[in-house]
């Protein structure tokens, strides 16, 4: 019964996904050219995807947004990529949060805020290293272009507009029956932009929390047995992957990565065993992107979406395989926790200053 | 490891009660063991690093129950079962404590205590039998959760630890060489604490969560 209610709200996040589209496209070509103008530098991008973000605590609904405005082709590949990279730092200020709760205990704290904050820095280390990379090269962008060829069974995305399928016919229904309803209650293009824009936000906040909400209880025994096992045989390739089927499972990384902290601030959970279930948490949460997809009427949203995969997993390829290089987050975050539980104050500025200031100020100046 | 996400009951209640009358198995074994050194005529020697294993395991377990059991609350956040979470808190201890006394019944006869055949050997076999039957009971009734049997059992309790303060009073006072009196007196204790711990573990089935744990106290400090 919950598993047919979570598979009726995934059609309903798709039709908030396809409202989103529409939507965007309902502002018209200024909007759009507004739009490309103030993510035309990259860094720009990037701090607007943090902002997002951190402002709807959710990556799957800011990459949803990025994966909707991909899809209608108002936003190129190229400056999204950026703004998924944002979204990735953005969605781990959850976590930094839930260590929050333990802030009174200072063994406890520290080991919490080092739980949490090695997601943080292993975010902003692989943007910092890969960002650059990707604007020199396009590596990602062109490996996901050639995975989208292959899967859409074309050599030039761009002459595909929308393949007849099923699930798109289908979720183009609910989003004209709303146009036409709008329409009839206001003649303004404007009003009916933000009307579906709207809608398709509310959409997608609402089905993403319950199907969180549900596969999280769906799953709740799995999920035990899983973590139950990584706390007994520890980290390495497994964890990444039960990090990953975790993430999937909910649909939430944040959520993944705060069922951790209690367990490494209680110390029986080390940071080696937990760091490989947030790496895959990070991989786990690029399937939102991917099911997004499905509804966008362009193929470059399929290749947004997979930019958002094998960014993750470039970063787990860089940082996870050689053990010194592995330690770097892991060292980090044990300083930053260290400091922080002498001088709790800290925790504040550093969370403001990461996910308030410096994206604002970044994207101010950016622009 | 990864299968454990495919492969598992997904009731984890069950496998940690499971996990629990896993325990109380091996305080039995432990404590059959450890009272048969001294009153069944098994010689220490033999017995002694199987009780220390079989504790081992005992300790591992109360340790492995208490991490799964956080794992249950991070995991289920406001649909943890939280007061299933504190009573196996705290039966698991009470069973812990229970392999720590039958290893301090062993450490008698590795001081050479053998009361196998003194006049009341046959007196201290039923109550190394009526105890070691208490272990196997529990163990059953707690797994069932079976709340008549638990109150039955809980309801003659006190009589049993009653009986045990009296043999320690009687010892207390006993013109018999402490050779006599000290091995029987701390005999009688342990088996006493044995005994509270047990009904601690019983009670957890009828009393709530609040109200556990007092099994180990004089009736009368119970309230």
């Amino acid at each position: 019964m919950r598993f047919a209610l979570v598979i009726g709200l995934l059609y309903l996040f798709l039709v908030g996904v396809k409202a989103l589209e529409s939507g965007i496209n309902g502002f018209g070509e200024g909007f759009s050219e507004g739009m490309l103008e103030s993510v035309r530098n990259p860094v720009a991008g990037l701090f607007a995807g943090i902002l997002v973000t951190v402002l709807v605590q959710s990556s799957s609904v800011s990459t949803s947004l990025v994966v909707a405005a991909v899809g209608n082709g108002t936003l190129p590949v190229t400056f999204a990529v950026p703004m998924i990279m944002g979204a990735n730092i953005g969605t781990t200020v959850t976590n930094t949060l839930a260590s929050l709760g333990s802030i009174r205990r200072p063994q406890e704290f520290r080991r919490a805020f080092a739980g949490a904050t090695m997601h943080d820095f292993f975010n902003l280390l692989a943007v910092a290293l890969l960002l650059p990379i990707e604007l020199a090269t396009g590596y990602l962008t062109r490996m996901a272009e050639a995975t989208a060829r292959f899967l859409t069974g074309s050599t030039d995305l761009s002459q595909i507009s929308n393949p007849d399928s099923p699930i798109k016919n289908a979720v183009k229904v609910p989003v004209s029956a709303v146009e036409s309803i709008a329409e009839r209650l206001s003649a303004s293009q404007t009003a009916l932009a933000v009307a579906l824009l709207l809608f398709g936000l509310g959409l997608v906040f609402l089905a993403l929390t319950q199907i969180t909400q549900n596969m999280r209880l769906l799953m709740a025994g799995r999920i035990e047995n899983a973590l139950n096992a990584v706390l007994g045989r520890g980290a390495g390739i497994p964890a990444i992957v039960i990090g990953i089927l975790i993430t999937v499972s909910v649909q939430s990384s944040s959520i993944t990565t705060s069922m951790l902290v209690p367990m490494v601030a209680a110390g029986v959970l080390t940071l080696q065993n937990a760091y490989p279930v947030t790496l895959g948490a990070n991989v786990g949460t690029t399937v939102t992107a991917l099911i997004a997809s499905v509804a966008a009427e362009r193929p470059e949203a399929l290749v947004i979406a997979l930019v958002h995969l094998y960014f993750n997993i470039s970063g787990i390829l860089v940082f996870y395989p050689v053990p010194v290089v592995r330690e770097i987050p892991i060292r980090l975050a044990k300083r930053l926790a260290d400091v922080a539980t002498e001088k709790r104050t800290l925790v504040g500025v550093y969370v403001v200053a990461v996910f308030v200031i410096m994206p604002l100020v970044g994207l101010l100046v950016a622009q | 490891m990864v299968m454990r996400f495919f492969t598992g009951s997904g009731d984890q209640v069950r496998e940690l009660s499971d996990e629990v009358q896993s325990m109380l198995v091996a305080c039995r074994h432990t404590f059959d063991a450890a009272i048969n050194a001294v009153i069944g005529g098994t010689d220490p020697q033999a017995v002694g690093p199987e009780i220390r294993k079989t504790d081992r395991g005992i300790n591992r377990s109360e340790r492995r129950i208490r991490r799964k059991l956080l794992v249950h609350a991070s995991t289920r956040g406001a649909d943890a079962d939280i007061s299933w979470v504190m009573v196996l808190m705290s039966v698991t201890k009470d069973i812990e404590r229970i392999g720590d006394y039958a290893k301090n019944i062993w450490d008698l006869s590795d001081y050479g205590v053998d009361l196998s055949g003194d006049d009341d050997a046959d007196h201290l076999r039923f109550h190394r039998d009526e105890i070691s039957g208490l272990i196997a009971d529990t163990a059953r009734i707690f797994a069932e959760q079976d709340a008549d049997r638990a109150h039955e059992i809980l309801q003659g309790g006190d009589d049993i630890q009653d009986e045990f303060d009296e043999h320690v009073n009687e010892l207390v006072g006993t013109d018999r060489p402490a050779s006599y009196a000290v091995p029987r007196a701390l005999l009688y204790r342990y088996l006493k604490r044995v005994v509270a711990h047990l009904l601690n573990v019983l009670s957890s089935i009828v009393m709530p969560v609040d109200r556990l744990d007092y099994y180990d106290e004089a009736k009368a400090d119970r309230d």
